[in-house]
């Protein structure tokens, strides 16, 4: 019998094309006759671009085109009122105005890369200059606008008989109190944003990673105004997300739209410095923590306050208490509130556990200043306010281990050796200190579909059109074919990708893996159905005549009376190229429960005594996502993470510039994120517990083979909620100093 | 980039004859053409100089020998560098990254650009890359700048680890041009940017670096270079520290520090060697002669840890090396 892949180690199924290089990115791609775009960006924050210059680059060589803010030639388009937060909140070079540094504000067209980035450097532009908003500190709060799922952004919950958060604070026999601050983050994946636009009559193929590559071709077809089916998106490999390909960004449009005007296809791709300001980043935000709990940890209240930049422009609404303060702990009095601070910055958008790696790490840098208060272990604090039904809403959890993950991280780790005393442990220079946190992370269910074709050479394809930012998603989808047909993984072919596929599950929020997975399951369901159907009613077949019932599918092949053919031999003998079904999940899971992942995170720092620098020696993260998939991919996931959580603590932040609205970094070389020296080896733990409510499109059909959910729960972020709180605290542990404002960086530890 | 000529030298006669204003000799090409590409550097002329003889890592009765176009990971590697002279072999171990060191050369380390952002970005004023466009640092993002040297101008810092370790050391840069040969110590080869930032040095238009000399000494060998920043691997420094010793028992008799991530060019502390000269090498010692390391610093908005910083690098530098022996 084939053994099940599910949870096993499996090996990516694009990784030998990745490492020999031959794995598409939408760079990649060649086109007959293609030409080259690049951006001109502003200089200033605020106000109108008066005149641009463009004599000197339409007469450098290869320069086809220059289109200046305001061009009608490319003939851009809103998107409908319901779309509007998925893309840009103005048209990318259809007016004058200014309204961040870094704005799109010209774009030249060459027959080489080179030759229309040579010209674009001779575009001189001048400005009506108005002075920004860009001051964190001086502009106004305002009560901010809904979270991102449209709920109220902030809420109170109080217990009967209390009157005001306040009020039950003050009841409370401690109380701690802090402000934690941090920076403008940027997601910045590995490749650039890239987009080659082809027209072929009036159908546009774009390749351009996306992760939600249906969703973008229909915004993108909407932008240019024209049908949905004139456009197909191809964006197979993707060399990081991180949220900054979930909304349409400028690069296709314009792409496309300077291909439709030139009658050429346009490759326009982003440079390193534009990514900083033109594919979004998560904002700047101060939060202010209360904790009121017993002298025993108890927790009575919390309040949770954010102020956080919210770009005049628009974006994304940071909302760190959400799915943090109102999921982590059992509270009778909870109160959450945001408000924003309006900026004249480049458009924010989700990145990686957007609301929650904020708000994790002050909220449980709280606790952990809440444990030091009340001389309660870190970990017996969290257990002693364990929550079994979420403190907002009442309802229980789907799945929660959350307590095993505790205990066994706290085992691998060797918690109990630790000393709740700063500055216990001193190596030469070197004072050593350990930190823990909390993770959880909300698991939406996104609508899917799923088609499996059963092709004549035993092979299975399954098309479906998710994304794989590096994620595992090719292989995830091979893995859960192979498993729901009971054949091997070699033998299943993924496709995702592209926008022509069935509509495939966003790659965003942790959810691709858990959206998918059950409508594959189903997939395989009726694609064995409409194989024993053609079985049944095809007159050369073996079968003909008899009923579908009576047939039998294991691994691969039919059974019946006393014939037993595989698909392919079944398939050839009938001349059919293939046989394929497709299964459509709307989403969503039963409404009775909450759906979260969950985690713990154990760090061991050491801070040089002289000079302060934190430098990460030890990290445990034990998860609880629900049924793996793929251990290796899925540990690579949470390894992931917490490198983004390491980075999150020691490194990441890029200031504005008060009088400018300029960001200070717009390179790898002053925004930094930790290279390998910085991290140890990192321990992961899945617990591997199935979900047994997120069944999908197939309910509770019990477990034959080819019916089972399987139970996987996503992972994606689960890794980089909380483990910059683990690290931070690792680090007062180490030298009882507490770092509040974020990164750590070795002058705060002098 | 702007478009510029292109030549090979096949000789150093070759290279000096094509060689003036608006030149640019390219060796590794890790910091020119990195500049050229952001239009930072537009030379006119580019003559590539890497098949000169200027190779060689000699050891002599005069010092150690260093060719121009030794590339900084061989220079690394080398094993009389990593036994009588470990502060420059540390120097540049913890400089960059192992593809840049594979390409970078000596000569060019030594005259690489400062790292200051807006000297980076031509959309800002910046006084050494456009002379009287004005100083951005001096009221933006200046945690990363320097403290000594500084000039209403700029306050750009100097970049170099290698040239931190050569200046502890007292090194001399080789120089040629049409003018003939000359040798220049390191430490005056860099001058302050005062009111013209844009020139960082006495090289005339048209000189070649060929080659450094590291002089004998009775403390070269018992040397180390200690870098602070903000990761592990692959980043400039916050402060950096060259320190060498010569030591009677317990008794310092000599010392030569410079410091790095401070100065608008590596920084020769003199008055901490003097501090140190003659005392046993004592953890007091060492803070008492570190006291005034500072003096004449001049801070800004987001660097006012620095002095502080400076005192305590050279406090473990010294701790260290004290440990070693």
């Amino acid at each position: 019998m084939t053994p099940s892949p599910v949870g096993q180690e499996t090996v990516r199924v694009d990784g030998r094309l990745k490492v020999t290089g031959t794995a598409q990115y939408s760079g990649d791609y060649p086109a007959a006759n293609m030409s080259h775009a690049y951006l001109v960006t502003s200089t200033i924050a605020r106000g109108t671009v008066s005149h641009i210059d463009t004599a000197a680059a339409l007469d450098a060589p290869g320069v086809l085109r220059v289109y200046t803010a305001g061009d009608t030639r490319l003939s851009l388009y809103p998107v409908v009122a319901q779309f509007r937060s998925l893309v840009e909140s103005y048209i990318p070079l259809s007016d004058t105005a200014v309204r961040f540094h870094g704005q799109a504000i010209a774009m030249v067209v060459a027959e080489s890369f080179e030759q229309a980035r040579d010209a674009a450097a001779l575009v001189t532009v001048t400005y009506d200059e108005q002075t920004p908003r860009a001051s964190f500190a001086d502009e106004p709060r305002e009560p901010a606008g809904p979270a991102l799922d449209g709920s109220p952004s902030s809420v109170q919950h109080l217990a009967p008989g209390v009157n005001s958060i306040d009020e039950a604070l003050d009841a409370s026999e401690v109380v701690v109190e802090a402000e934690y601050g941090q920076q403008t983050q940027h997601q910045i994946g590995m490749e650039p944003h890239s987009v080659l636009a082809v027209w072929d009559g009036d159908q546009v193929t774009v390749y351009s990673g996306a992760q939600i590559p249906t969703v973008h071709s229909l915004l993108l077809s909407q932008r240019l105004g024209v049908l949905p089916t004139q456009v197909r998106l191809v964006g197979r490999y993707v060399g990081g997300g991180f949220g900054s390909r979930v909304i349409l960004w400028s690069d296709a449009p314009l792409a496309a739209a300077a291909a439709r005007e030139l009658g050429r296809p346009v490759k326009l791709t982003f440079t390193r410095e534009q990514m900083f300001t033109l594919v979004g980043h998560r904002q700047q935000a101060s939060q202010h923590v209360r904790l009121g709990a017993s002298r025993g940890g108890v927790l009575e209240a919390i309040s949770h306050r954010t102020d956080s930049v919210m770009p005049v422009i628009g974006g994304f609404n940071l909302t760190p208490a959400h799915a943090t303060s109102d999921t982590f702990y059992s509270t009778p009095n909870l109160h959450i509130e945001v408000r924003s601070v309006r900026l004249d910055m480049p458009l924010s958008r989700a990145m990686r556990a957007p609301n929650e790696a904020a708000g994790a790490f002050a909220l449980e840098t709280a606790m952990d200043e809440l444990a030091v208060a009340t001389g309660v272990d870190p970990v017996e604090l969290r257990l002693r306010n364990y929550a079994t039904v979420s403190p907002s809403t009442g309802l229980p959890w789907s799945s929660k281990h959350l307590d095993e993950c505790y205990r066994d991280g706290a085992r691998r780790f060797g918690w109990s050796d630790r000393s709740a005393t700063p500055r216990a442990r001193v190596d030469g220079q070197w004072l050593y200190g350990t930190g823990m946190a909390t993770a959880a992370y909300p698991a939406g269910v996104h609508p899917v579909s799923v088609r499996i074709r059963l092709l004549d050479d035993d092979t299975a394809v399954v098309s479906t059109a998710t994304s794989d930012l590096g994620t595992g998603g090719w292989t995830m989808v091979a893995v859960v074919g192979a498993d729901a047909l009971g054949i091997p993984v070699g033998r299943v072919t993924p496709e995702i990708g592209d926008s022509a596929l069935p509509s495939g599950a966003p790659a965003v929020g942790s959810s691709a893996t858990h959206s998918t997975v059950p409508v594959v399951v189903a997939a395989a369901r009726n694609t064995i159905a409409a194989l024993k159907e053609l079985a049944v009613t095809h007159s050369g077949s073996p079968w003909h005549g008899l009923n579908a019932e009576g047939l039998r599918w294991e691994e691969g092949r039919l059974h019946g009376g006393e014939h037993s053919m595989t698909f392919g031999e079944l398939l050839t003998e009938l001349g059919s190229r293939g046989v394929d079904a497709t299964a459509d999940s709307p989403g969503g899971a039963p409404e009775e429960y909450e759906y979260n992942s969950f985690g713990a995170h154990f760090c061991e720092v050491r801070v040089n005594r002289f000079t302060g620098e934190t430098r990460v020696t030890r990290f445990t993260t034990v998860a609880d996502a629900g049924r793996v998939i793929n251990a290796r991919a899925a540990r690579s996931q949470i390894v992931g993470g917490v490198v983004f959580g390491i980075g999150h603590a020691l490194l990441e932040h890029n200031p504005i510039e008060p009088a400018t609205g300029r960001l200070a970094a717009s390179t790898l070389a002053d925004y930094l994120v930790p290279v390998n020296a910085d991290i140890p080896d990192i321990d992961v733990h899945l617990l591997d517990r199935p979900d047994p409510h997120l069944t999908g499109p197939l309910g509770d059909e019990g477990e034959e083979v080819g019916t089972r959910s399987l139970g996987a729960r996503g992972l994606g972020e689960i890794g980089t909620v909380g483990s910059a709180a683990a690290v931070g605290n690792a680090v007062f542990n180490a030298t009882g100093t507490r770092i509040r404002r974020l990164p750590i960086t070795p002058d705060k530890l002098l | 980039m702007r478009p510029y000529t292109f030549a090979r030298a096949r000789s150093v006669r070759q290279a000096l004859a094509n060689a003036g204003e608006g030149t640019a000799f390219l060796a590794g090409g890790t910091t020119l053409v990195d500049l050229m590409k952001l239009e930072v550097m537009s030379p006119e002329h580019v003559v590539d100089i890497n098949r000169l003889p200027l190779g060689g890592i000699r050891h002599d009765r005069d010092g150690l020998h260093i060719g121009a176009l030794e590339r900084m990971s061989d220079v690394a590697a080398d094993d009389t560098v990593r036994r009588h002279y470990p502060v420059i072999a540390q120097a540049l171990e913890l400089s960059a990254s192992g593809q840049l060191r594979n390409m970078a050369s000596i000569g060019g380390n030594l005259l690489q650009r400062t790292r200051c952002g807006y000297f980076r970005d031509v959309s800002t004023p910046c006084n050494k890359r456009e002379p009287g466009s004005g100083c951005s640092a001096l009221t933006g993002f200046n945690r990363m700048h320097a403290i000594l040297g500084t000039s209403d101008a700029c306050v750009a810092t100097h970049a170099s680890d290698l040239a931190v370790a050569l200046v502890a050391l007292g090194a001399e840069v080789r120089l040629t041009s049409g003018r003939g040969d000359r040798a220049v110590p390191l430490e005056t080869f860099y001058t302050l940017p005062g009111g013209t930032p844009e020139v960082e040095n006495v090289l005339r238009p048209g000189e070649l670096v060929t080659g450094v000399t590291v002089p004998r000494s009775a403390w070269a060998a018992h040397s180390t270079y200690l870098k602070i920043r903000d990761r592990q691997s692959y980043e400039f420094a916050l402060s950096s520290a060259a320190v060498a010793l010569e030591t009677r028992g317990r008794t310092i008799k000599q010392a030569r520090i410079a410091v790095g991530g401070m100065g608008t060019r590596p920084w020769r502390l003199t008055s901490v060697e003097r501090a140190l000269a003659g005392k046993p090498a004592t953890a007091d010692t060492y803070e008492s002669a570190v006291r005034r390391a500072a003096d004449g610093a001049s801070t800004l908005e987001h660097n006012e840890f620095k002095p502080a910083l400076l005192r305590r690098t050279l406090v473990r530098a010294l701790t260290a090396l004290q440990e070693q022996a």
